[in-house]
């Protein structure tokens, strides 16, 4: 019996023992082929998945450095079973690869027979295929490089795509740091990106995903097309691009709703790429419109669908995701893997917390008791109107102020999914309600007035999910949101996460009313914060109120 | 019976006797009553099948080789016509590996005589039916042919034909016109006889009994047919004669023969990691009959009519368990082998724990091992063909009664006897396991034997005899014949991991048991807490409703807490204390009386009625609210009575769902339908030499009654009873014969030479060697004694 810190179970799942000795060493052997599942205080929990293993073996470990870290960690003997099905996972990968050939283009090779009459047979792949090129190889419609790859991966056995890239139009990028510098992670992730070719960062909020998305574009030295989830989200990009490389604002375009501008950077939108006129999408020429020799994707995890139908023709050109998760509510992990490329490069949020570079958090629940009229109002409300009836209970607005009072000299921030409910507590707050209705200079005016602490209390909608850049908000209330999306939580959690002029901590609380759907919602978020390795702590709206 | 045999069986010495039936105990049960007795027995059919099946490629061949040659055979022509069939050139140690086998054949009398003349036992000859793949004899081949046919035979291979069977096999024994004969024949023909060569001697043409002459052979077969190198056997059947057989192997009886078994090869694995991996397996499986004994406690799958469990039980289970489905059979099986569970009864029944389970389940993990591997290595059942259909094309289903296979016990020894003795941590390929098998046990082949081989490694792998392939300590002492100083539990033991008594407790309301938990916490942990994932740790996960189960079951929020407490290393996280207490708080303001059972109906004037039945007094209702009535009776017997009053009450539980909370733990007295095939492990010693004492006695007897010693002639001369007394006793002391005159119960006076034995009572007891037998003798009536000489 060894005394390792890994613990390996049946159903593929590693845990690890945060406290022991060798955990850190562990962490860096398994993290290549295991992806993060759960990092609470004691116990992490990684999930060995094929995904995740192909992911290992795009970054170039073989099956006997797995088999080799699982067997040196184990604290108990790993069933053999597992051995050989991560052996034979892995084994997959690669079996097929996708290929340049000076004469047929694109070719689809294999080094195993067997499996490329396997996938010559599948209806989907016959379509794809060219002409037969000998017994080990078949050409490819170029045009197919995405589809295929989906397909295959789909199949079971995704290909390697060797196939390279097209370096694009050159323009010269270089990062200037001047005052600030490239943190380490910054640096590999954007060197891990470059030698893979394409594929995807994960970095938490907050943690500089766009100057690692800077970084990338001063490695390709090319025009660049960066994909943004919205208008606010293009304009920070645009700042920052500014800010931290030689580009000037006249290199850099942005491709909105408002604005169509098409320079050697641009920058559009989720929203704008999938407008569609008629049943067709206006904007698909912006792909072809310059000879891009980089595509960005901001949060990966909410890429639409019909930009990975555009990306899957996109596949000759170097492509970099930036996400903070792989994780997407959709299950559509494996279009990621097989059209933006693989997991270059990731960390945990924990640890870099530890690092000093996001601020660390405390999440409190407050558990708000309903008056009886409330419960009875609850318990008569139609079914679908019920979540909406109990997040937005005037006993919960009560609290949520008395939270706001507790700590009136801090930067605060009111999020909620309800605008009826923000307008009042606005209202009663006397602060200003950013909205989906609100100009995007009007909010642009008060995000500058925030952070620049001239106002002190900010109510937001669910629009302030994304990409915005509140650096000192030291406490976030949220008050109500959509239905536990894990996804979500992360996005609101990196709202406060972002590290503090005074190195303070940050608080975010949950309003959310006891016995009602809202608390089931509840237990999500809290499963999966507490997941994430934060500091969770249940309080009754009675202790908020008799605080006062 | 071949009295040379008996003969030869007698003069071996009591040791040699001794080792004889302790390797073929079947001589001796029962004791037969002389040497006589053994030698039939030794001879006979299945006795001798026995015994050949446990022969190993060489000896067997050894013993063919002594069947096909004419006996008796020369040691050195033994030696020579082996040396013949050897794969390679033959080495020194061939010489000696065929003295130790003719040796230890002798030992096992299935060949007897002096190395200048070696025969098989009588019997032998009969029982290799097909020795070395030949056919029969030319004489048995050609015995029912008419002998006009013999001579034209005999005419067309080039001899006189006076129609005897035995001219033509002698003309055939000559290789010298039969390597003639092959030659006159075509290629075709040529090429069929090399195909029956090397045996099965015997094939099927169509029409086979034809009467060609060479001169109008049309076909290969006909031509083979006029020559005597085929013979009709059947309407379709041609035999290849065992002459011509062996003129076509050169005169070799084998090919490719070696006196020493084909290597086992395949990785090799680190002994200290193997047992590592094969303990942790150990563990899983015990684990996991336990899980589904307690699963079944409380769901019992049903039992099928044909017996046996239903496909979806046992996908449900291996669901439950999360074990593949043939793991979950597997455990089913051995758990039921092992009397751990079993059907509940003939019509509807359930599968349900024994009470032996529960002996079984306090005990410590590696004793609870040692009973599921003891019990999976000698059960006939064979969890294998789970899934597979049998020859009338049925479903064998997991426990069903015809899951039994006689050699499965026997494989598995085999098969796992021969890892045992391999190299450390080898871990030998399926392919090299089978070969290995063929070649120690050559008349015992086949698919199904294959199949089971094939059965035993994964399932020792499963259950943890193996590890990674290799076989492990504690595996190896399970097995006969291994050393056995260290039970196999307490080889197993130091492996295990130590039972803990803490959790790590974690904000995201999980509980990590980093290795198995002590029993009570374990229990403790499965009521409050739902098991989220298992292996070498547990993961547990408090939610509402486990929460609840543990509240329902009678805990309090303070015991909880209190017990969370101690067995945390950390503070118990602030959000499961709040969970706890939270869940407490709600389920304390549901609970509302402590009547035993309660009937609820949203239609008071149907309660009315209830209330007003005469036929519910003796339920004792009480009316809580207009549509709630309470009583004291439980509620079996209240929702019985309500049904026998004609209404259609349903069960709920305290939450009010319609299930049974207080699930019974049940038990069965059932019978595990299985025979443990206990393995050979050799007859006690004492065993044997009592029965070789006893066999030599009875056949002294029986020597001396086989030859009656006539009596002197003459009167006895009379002697006074006092003499004659004093007389007797002086034989009886000395175990010397006299010779007395006896008047027979007829009043015939007789002579007689005994050998007495015993007096009293006024009788002599004493062995008669004029009758041969012994009997009693009246004092009174003996009319005189006199000296033998």
């Amino acid at each position: 019996m060894t005394d390792g810190p890994l613990i390996v179970q049946s159903d593929k799942t590693l845990l690890l023992e945060v406290g022991h000795d060798r955990a850190d060493e562990c962490r860096k052997a398994i993290a290549p082929f295991a992806e993060l599942e759960r990092a609470p205080e004691h116990v992490h929990t990684y999930r060995i998945t094929p995904l995740a293993l192909w992911n290992a073996r795009a970054a170039g470990h073989d099956a006997e450095q797995v088999v080799d870290a699982l067997i040196g960690y184990s604290r108990y003997p790993v069933p053999h079973a597992l051995l050989v099905d991560i052996a034979e996972t892995m084994a997959r990968y690669g079996r097929l690869r996708l290929e340049k050939d000076p004469v047929h283009g694109l070719v689809l090779t294999s080094t195993d027979r067997a499996v490329l009459e396997e996938v010559l047979r599948s209806k989907k792949i016959q379509p794809l295929l060219g002409e037969r090129l000998g017994a080990d190889a078949v050409a490819v419609h170029p045009s197919e490089r995405g589809n295929i790859k989906q397909y295959l991966l789909k199949l079971g056995w995704p290909a390697e795509d060797l196939a390279g890239y097209v370096d694009g139009e050159h323009h010269p990028i270089t990062l200037t740091e001047d005052g600030w510098e490239l943190r380490t992670y910054q640096r590999e992730a954007a060197e891990a990106f470059w030698h893979g070719g394409s594929g995807v960062v994960v970095l938490p909020c907050g943690a500089g995903k766009t100057i690692v998305g800077a970084a990338a574009m001063a490695h390709a030295k090319a025009t660049t097309l960066i994909l943004v989830t919205n208008t606010v989200s293009a304009h920070q990009w645009k700042q920052e691009l500014i800010k931290r490389t030689s580009l000037t604002e006249e290199e850099i375009g942005e491709y909105t709703g408002t604005k169509k501008e098409i320079r050697p950077v641009t920058i559009a939108t989720y929203q704008v790429m999938t407008t569609r006129r008629q049943g067709v999408y206006r904007h698909l020429e912006l792909f072809d419109a310059r000879d891009w020799g980089l595509v960005v994707y901001d949060e990966v995890h909410l890429l639409p669908a019909p930009i990975f139908r555009m990306t899957a023709d996109l596949q000759a050109r170097r492509r970099v995701g930036l996400t903070a998760t792989l994780v997407r509510e959709d299950g559509r992990e494996g279009d990621v893997f097989s059209l933006i490329g693989p997991k270059r490069y990731d960390a945990p949020w924990k640890e870099m917390e530890n690092q000093g570079w996001i601020a660390p958090a405390d999440c409190v629940e407050v558990r708000v008791t309903l008056t009886d009229d409330e419960r009875l109002a609850y318990a008569m409300a139609e079914s679908e109107e019920r979540y909406r009836f109990c997040a937005t209970t005037p006993s919960k607005s009560r609290v949520t102020e008395a939270l706001v009072r507790r700590h009136l000299d801090e930067q605060v921030l009111v999020i909620g999914q309800y605008i009826d409910q923000l307008d009042e507590l606005g209202e009663h707050l006397n602060a200003p309600v950013i909205k989906g209705e609100t100009k995007v200079k009007e909010r642009e005016r008060l995000f500058q007035a925030f952070r620049d602490k001239e106002i002190q209390v900010l109510v937001v909608s669910k629009v302030a999910n994304f990409s915005i850049d509140l650096p000192e908000a030291a406490v976030a209330i949220q008050v109500s949101g959509t239905f536990g999306s894990r996804q979500e939580e992360a996005q609101r959690l990196g709202r406060v996460l972002r590290p503090k002029a005074d190195g303070g901590g940050a608080r975010f609380y949950s309003v959310v009313s006891r016995d009602t759907v809202d608390q089931d919602f509840a237990a999500h978020r809290q499963r999966f914060l507490a997941e994430q390795g934060y500091a969770y702590q249940i309080i009754d709206a009675d202790d908020v109120l008799a605080g006062e | 019976m071949s009295t040379e045999f008996t003969e030869w069986l007698r003069g071996r010495s009591d040791d040699q006797l001794r080792a004889l039936v302790a390797v073929r105990p079947e001589l001796i049960t029962p004791v037969p009553a002389h040497l006589e007795g053994l030698a039939t027995r030794a001879g006979s059919p299945s006795a001798i099948g026995r015994v050949l099946d446990r022969l190993d490629l060489f000896t067997l061949s050894v013993i063919e080789t002594l069947a096909v040659l004419p006996s008796p055979v020369a040691h050195r022509t033994l030696r020579a016509q082996m040396a013949r069939a050897l794969r390679g050139a033959a080495d020194p140690a061939f010489q000696g590996a065929l003295r130790e086998t003719v040796e230890r054949l002798r030992t096992l009398a299935l060949v007897y005589g002096p190395d200048k003349a070696l025969a098989p036992a009588p019997g032998v000859r009969e029982v290799l039916e097909t020795p070395a793949g030949l056919g029969p004899p030319a004489v048995e081949v050609f015995r029912h042919h008419p002998a006009e046919r013999l001579a034209e035979l005999a005419e067309d291979i080039g001899g006189d034909g006076d129609g005897t069977k035995e001219t033509l096999a002698r003309l055939l024994g000559d290789p010298e016109i039969v390597g003639r004969l092959i030659q006159d024949v075509s290629p075709q023909a040529r090429s069929a006889l090399n195909e029956l060569a090397w045996g099965p001697a015997s094939g099927r043409v169509p029409n086979a009994r034809r009467e060609v002459r060479t001169a109008d052979a049309q076909s290969p077969i006909e031509e083979l047919l006029s020559r005597a190198l085929l013979g009709a056997t059947g309407e379709e059947t041609v035999v290849l004669p065992r002459e011509v057989a062996l003129a076509l192997r050169g005169g070799r009886i084998h090919r490719d023969l070696s006196p020493v078994p084909p290597a086992l090869d395949g990785a090799v694995r680190d002994q200290g990691l193997a047992d590592r991996t094969a303990a942790g397996q150990a563990f899983a499986f015990t684990r996991a009959v336990e899980e589904l004994c307690e699963r079944w406690s409380v769901d019992p799958p049903g039992v099928l009519r044909s017996g046996g469990l239903a496909v979806r039980d046992l996908k449900r289970t291996s669901v439950l368990l999360d074990l593949p489905e043939w793991v979950t059979g597997l455990v089913a099986e051995v758990a039921h082998a092992a009397g751990l569970v079993a059907a509940s009864g003939a019509v509807d029944g359930e599968w349900l724990p024994t009470p032996a389970y529960d002996g079984w389940r306090v005990k410590g993990t590696e004793d609870r091992w040692t009973v599921l591997a003891t019990t999976w290595l000698t059960m006939d059942r064979v969890p294998g063909v789970i899934g597979e259909r049998d020859e009338r094309d049925r479903l064998l289903n997991a426990l069903h009664p015809d899951l039994r296979r006689s050699a499965a016990a026997e494989v598995r020894t085999a098969t796992l006897g021969m890892l045992a003795v391999a190299g450390p941590g080898l871990a030998p390929t399926l392919e090299s396991v089978r070969e290995r098998l063929a070649w120690e046990q050559p008349r015992r082949r086949g698919g199904h034997r294959d199949q089971l081989v094939e059965f035993t490694l994964r399932e020792a792998e499963q259950i943890g005899v193996t590890g990674l392939g290799a076989v492990v300590d504690h595996g190896r002492a399970l097995l006969p014949g291994c050393d056995r100083t260290m039970s196999a539990g307490r080889l197993l033991a130091p492996l295990l991991p130590e039972p803990l008594d803490h959790v790590l407790l974690q904000a995201d309301l999980t509980a990590v048991a980093p290795g198995p938990l002590t029993s009570d916490l374990r229990r403790w942990l499965a009521l409050a807490a739902e098991v989220e994932s298992t292996g070498g740790a547990t993961v547990y996960r408090f939610d509402e409703r486990s929460i609840r189960r543990a509240l329902d079951a009678g805990q309090s929020a303070d015991e909880m807490l209190a017990m969370l407490e101690r067995h945390s290393t950390t503070p118990v996280p602030q959000p499961l204390g709040y969970l706890v207490t939270d869940v407490a708080r709600r389920h304390g303001r549901m609970r509302v009386g402590t009547a035993s059972a309660y009937v609820r109906c949203d239609d008071p004037s149907l309660l009315d009625e209830v209330m007003a039945d005469r036929r519910a007094l003796p339920l004792r209702l009480r009316r809580l609210a207009p549509t709630v009535i309470a009583s004291k009776t439980s509620r079996p017997t209240l929702v019985d009575s309500l049904r026998a009053m004609g209404y259609a009450p349903a069960s709920e539980s305290l939450d009010g769902d319609v299930i049974i909370t207080q699930l019974d733990v049940r038990r069965t007295d059932g019978q595990p339908l299985v025979r443990s095939s206990a393995t050979f492990n050799g007859l006690e010693a004492d065993v044997v030499a009592a029965a070789v004492r006893a066999v030599r006695a009875g056949d002294a007897a029986h020597r001396a009654r086989r030859a009656p010693v006539e009596a002197p002639a003459g009167q006895v001369p009379r002697s006074p009873a006092t003499a004659t007394i004093v007389a007797l006793r002086e034989a009886i002391r000395q175990g010397s014969q006299v010779w007395i005159g006896y008047l027979d119960s007829q009043g015939n006076a007789t002579s007689r030479i005994l050998e007495p034995a015993r007096m009293e009572g006024g009788y002599l007891t004493a062995y008669d060697e004029t009758r041969a037998a012994v009997h009693r003798f009246a004092l009174h009536r003996i009319t005189g004694i006199a000296d033998i000489n």
